[in-house]
């Protein structure tokens, strides 16, 4: 964990508290890193806060950095099974904001395509490898597996070494949009 | 041949003569996809130097290599591409499985990555280290010159059907599901 410089942590600590000031009533935590979480209890309450957090003056978190999401295996994080997480940065004030959203299996997320277009493969990345359904997106598939694999491999139920060796007849693309080449048996 | 146009008497077979021109221009086709790349780039200059056996001309088209050196983790998502590449060489080719990785996997012992290209494709050399110091790959180039010299065994490849590449996943051996059912088509896949 690396130490802020006073500057960008009393820039923090002012994105912090204005973040606390606009969502009284979610929850708005630090991490270790003395960054801002912030909960957002829906899916509209993410969209919301997506372009409040972005037009805001004080915080114009106009940067996605990332997507991702992890399994709330310990239910720490409230009886959802897997949370989202979106890392907005603002390149103004050099301020960071983490929101969560607690979904369960199946539940379908809005896409954020339409604010960054970065979201389009982080979403897709996250569809690969947890199985999170994106609602409105615009080219849902596979990024990362290939898509001949079953199943989602960062989900706690599916064991790290369970290889899907695929059989030569099953047919084949070597480029996203290049055509189906049929087996070779 | 003489100055005076006299050709003399050819002491060589026209067989032995083809081995001995391939053997000593083995055009590799380099397919390097981690650290194992940096090692071979380190062969192929000035202080390894691979010209010395004649494997220096790096051909980035497979219609125009006659090895192909794999250097790095193949994962499963990679497999086709790199089966595409070898079955566009044209024939006689050779293989050499560079680095752990691309022999048996590696470290690397998870769902994604492929263990060993010999998975997809038959493999002449296989290259131990991780990743392997520039001798190690020249002395792999030096047996394939044997190989290519002496006309040794040739691997071969097994072509793997359904029911052995199900039983063949970890987890699921003894099950007598079949997780790819020609039926249906598969979760995530375009058609």
């Amino acid at each position: 964990m690396s130490k802020l410089t006073p500057k960008l942590q009393a820039e923090q600590d002012r994105v912090q508290a204005l973040v606390a000031e606009i969502y009284p009533g979610n929850r708005v935590e630090r991490d270790v890193n003395a960054e801002t979480v912030l909960w957002v209890n829906s899916q509209k309450e993410l969209i919301q806060a997506v372009k409040t957090l972005r037009i805001e003056t004080g915080l114009q978190m106009d940067r996605l950095s990332d997507i991702t999401a992890y399994e709330n295996i310990d239910g720490r994080d409230g009886p959802k099974r897997f949370i989202m997480v979106y890392q907005l940065y603002s390149m103004r004030f050099h301020a960071r904001v983490r929101i969560k959203l607690a979904v369960e299996e199946n539940e379908k997320v809005p896409t954020l395509t339409s604010f960054w277009r970065a979201a389009n493969w982080l979403e897709r990345e996250v569809y690969d490898l947890f199985g999170i359904p994106f609602e409105d997106h615009p080219d849902l598939r596979r990024i990362q597996m290939d898509e001949r694999f079953v199943g989602h491999p960062l989900r706690k139920e599916y064991d790290i070494k369970d290889r899907q060796p695929f059989p030569d007849s099953l047919p084949v693309r070597i480029a996203a949009r290049a055509p189906l080449v049929s087996g070779q048996e | 041949m003489s100055k005076d146009g006299n050709a003399g008497f050819i002491p060589t077979r026209l067989d032995y003569a083809v081995k001995w021109a391939q053997k000593n221009s083995l055009w590799p086709f380099t397919f390097g996809t981690s650290c194992c790349g940096i090692e071979m780039m380190s062969t192929l200059s000035g202080t390894y130097d691979l010209a010395r056996f004649g494997a220096e001309v790096v051909r980035f088209s497979p219609r125009q290599a006659d090895m192909l050196i794999v250097a790095g983790t193949i994962t499963t998502k990679m497999s086709p591409v790199l089966r595409q590449v070898y079955d566009q060489m044209l024939e006689p080719k050779w293989v050499i499985a560079m680095g752990a990785c691309s022999s048996s996997g590696g470290i690397f012992d998870t769902y994604s990555v492929l263990q060993g290209i010999d998975e997809i494709m038959p493999v002449d050399i296989y290259v131990p280290g991780c990743p392997p110091i520039p001798e190690g790959l020249i002395h792999a180039i030096m047996k394939l010159q044997d190989v290519v010299q002496t006309g040794g065994k040739r691997p071969q490849m097994h072509k793997l059907t359904r029911a052995e590449a199900t039983d063949a996943m970890s987890f699921r051996k003894g099950s007598q599901e079949t997780l790819f059912d020609d039926s249906k088509p598969l979760k995530g896949q375009l058609t």
